[in-house]
This record gives C-alpha cells, structure tokens and sequence, in this order.
C-alpha cells in the first residue's frame, strides 16, 4: 500500500515541477541581444586607467611623473612614464605613459596610491584586437584623442 | 508516360513507391525541424531565446547544422572494429524507415496496410539496440562499451512493458493492423475507455526506449564523456542524432495512434489532426529533458522491472475481466 | 578548555615546552616548542582529546626549517600551536599521517616544496609540481633536488593493476568543477579507489606574497576562490589589521558583511545549478544564474569587477557605499526570497532528485577530526562549527543568526544545509543594513608601506566552502616572511578516496558534487 502511496507523491513533486518549467516557458526573456542591445556600464565600472584633465589647465594631465603607480603595481604592467619640466613650472609633466593593459589586474593601487589623484578608471568593456601590441596604451594619446573630441 | 508504367508494374507499386519517397523525405525534413523544435523550447524554458539569427526564428539553423556536420573530418579511430563501426550509423536509421511504411496518417494515407502492423514496429525496434551494441564493441573504448551495455539493459528492461501497455489495446480491437485500431476509435478514444494507465505506461516507457532524460544514462555527459557515441564525428554522429529523433517521432505517433484516435477529429482534414496529436507528444518529452535530473542506472532498472512490469500486467488483467463481463 | 588542556600537557607530557600566548596578538591561545621524539606523543594526545589537524605548514628560516602544526577543537576554540624544528640540510621528520589521515597530504606538500622527508609515510610522491622542476620551490636558497628524492617524487605509476581497469575523471571535466582529475579504479560499476590528482592550476601563490608587499598582494587572493572572492579578500586584511593592530571603523565592518554575505549567497546559488547539472537536471543552472544577476550587478555598482573583487582595504574600504546600493540590496531580498519557493518545486522536492541523494556520501561524526573537514561538511554530520560564530570578525558578533545542522551527512544534508545558509544571509544583509552607522569608511593613518612589527598570527574566516585560514609570519620588512593559505576545500576533498570507495560511479560523482569544490583554491 505504501509503494502506491509513493508513486502517487513522486508523480505530484514531477507535474509540480513540471508547472515551474511552464511558467517559465511563457515568462519573458531575461537576455540581453548583445550587440543589438546594450546594457548600462555602472560608473564605477574597472576598465582600463585613464589620465585625468587638470582643472586649470585642462589641455594637461595632472600626472607629475612621481613614479608611484609604477612601482607599486603588482604585476608590473605600468612600464614607462616620463615627462619633463616645462618653463616656470614647479612640477614636472608627463609626456609618455606607457600602460600594458594584458597584464593588469585592474586591482586599483595605481589610482589610490597617486598622490596628484591623475588617474581612473574608464569604462571600457569591449575592446578588441587580434594583436597584443594594440593594448600597450599611451595613455598620454588617449588623452589627447579624447581632448581633440 | 504515368499510364505506362502504371501498365507494367501496377497500380499498388507505384502508389508504395511514392509512398516510401514520401516517407523519406518527411523522415529527414521532421528530424531536422526536431532539432530546431528542441532547442526553441529549452530556450524559453531557461529565459531565453533559442536560435535567431539563422533565417525567420532560427528556422533555417538546422541545415545550417547539418551543412557544418557534413564539413567535418571524418576521423576513424584506429584500432576500431571496422565492419561493425561502420555498419553502426546505417544499422540505426533502418528501423525508423521501416516503421514509417505502417503507420496510418490519414484514412487514405498509409503506405502499406499490413495486417500485423504493431508487431512490425516492435520487431524493427529491437534491431536499434543491436546496432547500439555494434556502435559501442566497434569503438575499442571502454566509456563507449559501457554506454552501450547499459544501453541494451535498458532497452530490453523497458521494451517488455512498452509491449504489455498496448496488449489490452489489442484485445478491445481484435486486431494487430494500425488502420483498424484508429477506425475502432470512432467510437471513443481509446484512452477515455479505461486505458489511461496503459497510455501513461506506455508514454514512460517509451520514453525510456529512446534514451531520453530521465532515462538517459547511456548518453550521460557529466559521467561517461558522450556514451556509445564517443568516437564517432561528422555526419556519422549526426545519424545517430537524428535517430534518436526520428525514434521519439515513432514513439509518439504510435501513441498516438493507440490511445488518443490517430487522425480522428472534427473539422480540420485528418492528416493535419495527426500530426497536431503527435507534436503535442513530442513537445512532452522534450519538456521532460529539460526538467527533471537523471536517474541512476540500478533505480532505473528497478523501477521496469518492479513497478512498470507489474503494473502493465496488472492492466491487462483487469481489461480482460472487463471485456469478459 | 585552554587552562585544562595547559594543565593536561603539563601532567601527561613530560619535559614539553609550553606557553600561553596572547589571542588576541597571536591567533592562537598555546604555543608548544616540541623535538623529533616527542611529537608523536604530542600528536596523539591531542587526537585523544578530540582536537583536530587545522593546518600543517614549513616555514624556512634558512639556519633551520620549523614544522607548524595547528590544532583546534570543534566543540570550543582552543587554538595551539606545536613548532617542531628540523635541520636545514637533509631535514627529516616523522609522519603523523597514520594518526591524522589528512596529514597525509599536507606532508606531501611539504616534502616537494621544502624537502623534508617524512619517515614512514607512504606515498611521498608530486602533489602539486612535476618532474622538470629541479629545485625545491619555497626555500630561501636555491636548494636543488636529490637524484633520490626525484625517483621517489616520480613513482606514481597508475596503469599497473590487472584486476579492474582505471577510468579519469578529467580533467576536462563536463561538470563545473575546474580542473580536477580523479584517477579510478574500477571493478565493473564499483569504484575500487579513488585518487585525485591535483596542480593542474598551481600558481605558486604562496611564493608570490613572498616577493610582494602587504598592499601589493591583494589583487591575488580574490583569484585562488574566485566565487567566494570577498571572503578571501577579507581574511587577508582582517590578518594583516590584526597584525598591525588597526582598528577599522564600524561602518566599514557592517559594509564588509553585507558585501561578504552577498558574495556567500551568490556563490551557493552558482553550486545550486552546478549540483543539479551534475545529476542531469540542466534548466535550474540557468535559474540560479539569473538570480545571480542581480548580486553581480549590485556588487559591480561598488566594486567595480563582477567576479575577482579588490575591494577592501587594510583599514576599510577602497570606495564608500551610495544609497543605490541600499535600495537595490533590499530589492534584491526581496526578490530572491520569493524564488526560494520555486526552487522547492522543481529540485528540492523532485522525487527523482531525491532519490539521487538520499543516503549517498554519508559522512560519519567521528571522522571528521581525522579529516578536518570544514563548512557545510562538517555542519551536515550534526557538528554546530562556524567561524563567525566561534571566532567572528567584521560585524558578525553585532548581528544574531542561528547556523543550520544536517542529521547523517548526506549528499540531501549538504544541500539543505546551503539552501538554508542562503536564507540566513539574507536576514543578516537586512540586520546589517537596518544597523548601518554612518562615519568614515577607511581608518585614518594608515601607513603607505606597511611594516608589521615582527612574530607570527594565523587568523581564520567562514568562507563559502568552509575554514579559510591566513598564517603571515613577518620580519618588520614590508613583504611578508611567509604566507600560508589554509584553504578549505583541500580538506574537505581529502574524504572523497574514503567516501567513493563501494560506490556507483554516478554515486561519487554526486558526492563530488556536493562538496562544492574550488580547484584554483587547492591548488593555489
């Protein structure tokens, strides 16, 4: 007798079931159709750095070539920043800043530990290339670039 | 021209002739909109949309599908059995073949009336599970080998009470021809007369046959690689494929056929009300794979041999006592 | 429990050097200075009492290498710390692996990577490298291999059994698991034995902090545990705080559990769909991913990454919660709690699921010291043993929940046991939120280069799998001496070979299963 009271609850939990799957069947679509569709990048969102205009002078960076970012980056990915002091400047101005985003880890030391607060994060996040030279970013040309838009 | 060869051959060759073209062409047309079918609803069952891209709702991705099949390497293994590897994917599609020629569509539309024709389904059936057999003892793989042992457990397991469900159905028609035991339904369908147990036993079994979740051990992903068809590639797996489609389409038309009226219904042309029927089915077990998990091989035995085999008999007793009464 | 266990050594164990030491500096209550002759002893006393093998680490301090060996209880915390010291030059110890069985494994570890030999084990073969290294990883000096010590790392042979046949599991496996590799042995159906096989995924993360400062390192934690990333990023810099001795503002301490409780429940939800994808139910995988949406959504708004945090920092946070954040965590709860409902319907209750893991991978009570196993594994043979609520950090001693127990420690026991835990970490983020303090998020005057002053501290967290534990010992400088990772599913799958062995080979899968496995976590 118990067996047949078995078989009668495991076949109610399978048609319940079953009902889930259903209301499922005619609920909407909870994808997104990537590329047709896009989504909302949060404002914090971590893409690659990026260098900060000076309020002053917003055709300059405020970087002032200290070196922190560099050194502290765990896995070493920012490999040259050089700059030089202009006329009747205090500090110096960055002039190449070269940034090997393949291996970063977008961890955040290097815009916590700047003291001159030049960099943040961009909100990049669908950079593509076949080539991994193309993401050794200048960030002094992106900056331009995007001075010049 | 038509009336020519009408003169030498006869009427009923050609009528079977364009039958078996018929036949074939809607064997490979249904087991590739299958495909499409399958993974629409498991799409939506998960949220989201299956194929789009390929034409109108995806409709053309399944020869999309098959085009990129037919572009791969054939690769051989090579310490296979090669007889039997190769005898294996042509082996599984003859019986889908055969089993199409006897069942009725329509009143007119059958290709051949033979009067034993449950049996010849049966008959055919079995020889799915000796190709499984070759499939899996050609490969000289173990995962195939045990894919294809439990394969044939359970096919054998699982045939005795697809056959002992449409037992009492036989009896109330007195007859084993497919067009009579749709032609006695006029009446009723058989399964509002007292049949509904056989129709549930007969749909889990069946299910069981094709190797279709909550069956579907020998095909399990997460424990065997890809069971009995591990080392086959290319348009070798995609026969098998496509078997196991055309199966669950056989399956669910002698459903069909058996308990809910074949081509039976008002207004619309007969044809039209059969295959509805049998989608509906097909739609069924498809919802079953992409709900309920697996289950295990020795449950699965167990639940054949002690619960369905018992129950199927204890039916057939009790539709003999009451045609008796 | 710690004076009588002070008192107990004194009485029993002769000529032992004991001493207490502060908790709250050192992370443990009782430090035990032992020889070669008298660590059995030692062992095997705590084994009578119930203690169990928390970790087992080798420190080098290039004149002499120092064995650590930790012992905890899981009825009371009572943390000791037994140092055995081994010469530097062919060093060489004897094995407690026949008293503690997880032992086994930690002494293999050690053996490749510092090169002491452990008399009397049995299988002293690669754990995690492989034959073309030709030195011994974690020393200080380049110490290279014996022609010896390399025969007797490479005599794992598996293919010479005549009686069965050997099946691998992995390690490309369908499951999402990572790379595991299980080499079985099988008799028909039956799993004769089961042997896992590890360092497919190993990146000499412990050699990194070595190499790295304190503030450096954190980007790698998150990467060892990527779905319990929060958790890890907590126990490194609650260890460090602990070390340095600073205090981190309340509302940095309620933020770190509402962050570190979503990270639980949207890690529980991915072994959800993982778990029942394993035994062939495929759509609820995909259920439980959707649900996670949101969690990774709601943590991108603050974090910035959906998956590898680097959020905290030592003396708080990297950036300060908005009220967006507040208002999409409450939607959140109330969402995933109308969804536990559906989720009964189609698994829980499902008979076929049911049946695939009732009475499966029992684990019984008086195993588990042997093993120290951890987390829902342990809860679900009846043991009461959580870390937030026997050692809490953050918030956790502000904020009252209960922690769920299984009965026989079943497959059907672990997985109750998550959903359970799941619930319960929604009613804490809503304490949590309703007692958020405002004030600073970060301490002020925490130094740039942080220089702990010297000794060593191990500190443990709950992590989603189980105990995760964190022993720094530093040297004033500001890259850690050494830094050990305890991790908890390294112990946990220790009880596989012991629970596979009789079983269907769909049986132990299920179990692995249930586990809830991380490989780049064992294997670092």
């Amino acid at each position: 007798m118990t067996v047949i009271v078995e078989i009668i609850k495991g076949a109610i939990s399978l048609i319940s079931g079953m009902c889930v799957t259903t209301k499922a069947f005619f609920a909407p679509v909870v994808t997104v159709q990537y590329p047709r569709q896009t989504v909302n990048i949060s404002p914090r969102f971590r893409g690659h750095t990026k260098l900060v205009a000076d309020e002053e002078r917003p055709d300059r960076t405020k970087c002032i070539v200290c070196g922190m970012c560099e050194r502290n980056c765990p896995s070493g990915s920012i490999k040259k920043v050089e700059g030089e002091k202009l006329e009747g400047e205090k500090k110096k101005t960055a002039t190449v800043y070269i940034l090997n985003y393949t291996t970063c880890s977008q961890c955040g030391l290097c815009v916590e530990t700047c003291p001159a607060d030049a960099l943040a994060f961009s909100a990049d996040y669908n950079v593509t290339s076949y080539k991994k030279e193309d993401f050794y970013y200048d960030l002094i040309k992106e900056f331009d670039k995007r001075k010049k838009a | 021209m038509m009336n020519e060869i009408i003169q030498i051959v006869g009427k009923e060759t050609v009528r079977v002739v364009i039958g078996l073209i018929g036949v074939l062409i809607l064997v490979v047309v249904n087991a590739l909109m299958l495909t499409w079918l399958e993974r629409k609803i498991s799409g939506h069952i998960q949220r989201r949309i299956g194929p789009k891209e390929v034409g109108p709702f995806g409709l053309i991705q399944p020869i999309a599908d098959g085009l990129k099949l037919l572009g791969k390497e054939i690769l051989t293994p090579s310490n296979v059995d090669k007889p039997l590897y190769f005898l294996a994917p042509v082996l599984i599609f003859i019986p889908v073949l055969v089993s199409f020629i006897v069942i009725p569509f329509d009143v007119c539309l059958q290709v051949k009336d033979i009067n034993v024709g449950i049996l010849v389904i049966l008959a055919f059936s079995s020889l799915s599970v000796l190709s499984i057999l070759l499939a899996g003892w050609g490969s000289n793989n173990k995962y195939s080998l045990i894919g294809a042992l439990r394969s044939v457990a359970q096919n054998i397991a699982y045939e005795i009470p697809l056959l002992l469900s449409i037992l009492p159905v036989i009896f109330m028609t007195n007859s084993l021809s497919l067009k009579d035991i749709v032609e006695v339904q006029r009446e009723g369908w058989f399964i509002w007369k007292w049949q509904f147990f056989a129709f549930l036993i007969y749909f889990i079994a069946g299910v069981a046959e094709t190797n279709r979740t909550p069956f579907d051990l020998p095909e399990a992903e997460s424990e065997l690689v890809a069971g009995f068809h591990t080392e086959y590639s290319g348009m070798r797996f995609a026969l098998f494929f496509l078997a196991e489609y055309t199966n669950i389409m056989i399956i669910s038309a002698v459903a069909t056929v058996f308990f809910l009226g074949g081509y039976l219904g008002p207004f619309l042309p007969g044809f039209v009300w059969f295959f509805i029927k049998t989608y509906l089915l097909v739609a069924v077990i498809m919802w079953f794979r992409w709900t309920f998990p697996r289950v295990r091989f020795d449950q699965l035995l167990n639940f054949s041999w002690k619960i369905l085999i018992p129950a199927a008999f204890i039916n057939l007793i009790v539709t003999g006592g009451l045609l008796k009464l | 429990m710690v004076k009588t266990v002070f008192d107990d050594i004194k009485n029993t164990l002769k000529g032992v050097e004991i001493s207490e030491t502060s908790y709250d500096e050192r992370g443990y209550h009782l430090a035990i200075e032992s020889q070669k002759a008298n660590i059995i002893n030692i062992v095997e006393f705590f084994d009578g009492k119930g203690f169990y093998l928390e970790d087992l680490c080798c420190v080098d301090y290039k004149d002499y290498l120092e064995l650590v060996y930790f012992f905890n209880n899981h009825k009371e915390l009572c943390r000791v710390k037994v140092a055995l010291k081994v010469e530097s030059d062919k060093p060489a110890a004897p094995t407690i692996s026949r008293i503690y069985t997880i032992a086994n494994w930690y002494e293999r570890e050690i053996h490749e990577f510092f090169g002491v030999y452990f008399e009397n084990h049995t299988n002293l073969t690669y754990l995690f490298l492989h034959d073309e290294i030709d030195c011994y990883p974690l020393r200080k000096d380049r110490v290279p291999v014996t022609e010896d010590d390399r025969r007797l790392l490479n005599s794992f042979k598996p293919e010479e059994y005549e009686d069965g046949f050997f099946i691998n599991l992995g390690p490309q496996h369908p499951s999402t698991h990572g790379v595991l590799r299980v080499v079985v042995k099988m008799d028909g159906e039956y799993i004769v034995s089961a042997e896992p096989v590890l360092g497919y995924l190993h990146r000499m993360h412990e050699k990194m902090a070595e190499n790295r400062s304190y503030l450096q390192f954190l980007p790698n934690p998150p990467r060892m545990d990527y779905l319990g990333a929060l958790n890890y990023n907590l126990g490194h810099v609650t260890t460090v705080e602990k070390l340095c001795s600073i205090t981190v503002p309340e509302r940095a301490q309620y933020i770190r559990t509402i962050t570190a409780e979503l990270n639980r429940i949207s890690s529980h939800l991915l072994w959800v769909g993982a778990f029942v994808a394993d035994l062939g139910g495929l759509t609820p995988f995909l259920y439980t991913f959707q649900d996670r949406e949101h969690i990774l959504d709601i943590l991108e708004g603050i974090a910035g990454s959906r998956l590898t945090y680097c959020y905290f920092r030592f003396g708080g946070l990297y950036n300060d919660v908005d009220d967006a954040f507040i208002d999409a965590t409450k939607q959140f709860i109330k969402h995933l709690r109308g969804r536990f409902g559906m989720y009964e319907k189609l698994v829980t209750k499902n008979v076929i699921f049911i049946n695939r893991v009732k009475g499966i991978g029992i684990l019984e009570q008086d195993k588990v010291p042997k093993y120290g196993c951890s987390g829902p594994v342990i809860r679900s043979t009846g043991i009461p043993f959580d870390i937030r609520k026997t050692e809490p950090y953050a918030a956790y001693d502000r904020i009252g929940f209960e922690i769920p127990t299984g009965t026989i420690g079943d497959n059907l026991d672990r997985y109750m046991i998550r959903i359970r835990e799941m619930e319960i970490s929604l009613n804490i983020i809503e304490e949590a939120i309703e007692k958020l303090p405002s004030g600073p998020f970060k301490a002020e005057k925490v130094p740039k280069k942080l220089k702990p002053p010297k000794g060593d501290i191990y500190h443990t967290v709950e992590s989603p799998r189980g105990e995760l534990g964190v022993y720094i010992v530093s040297d004033e400088t500001d890259t850690p001496y050494r830094m050990r990772w305890r991790v908890p599913s390294y112990s946990n799958l220790m009880t596989f070979p012991y629970l596979a062995k009789g079983e269907l080979i769909s049986d132990a899968i299920a179990t692995l299963g249930s586990y809830d496995l991380v490989i780049p976590e064992i294997d670092r």
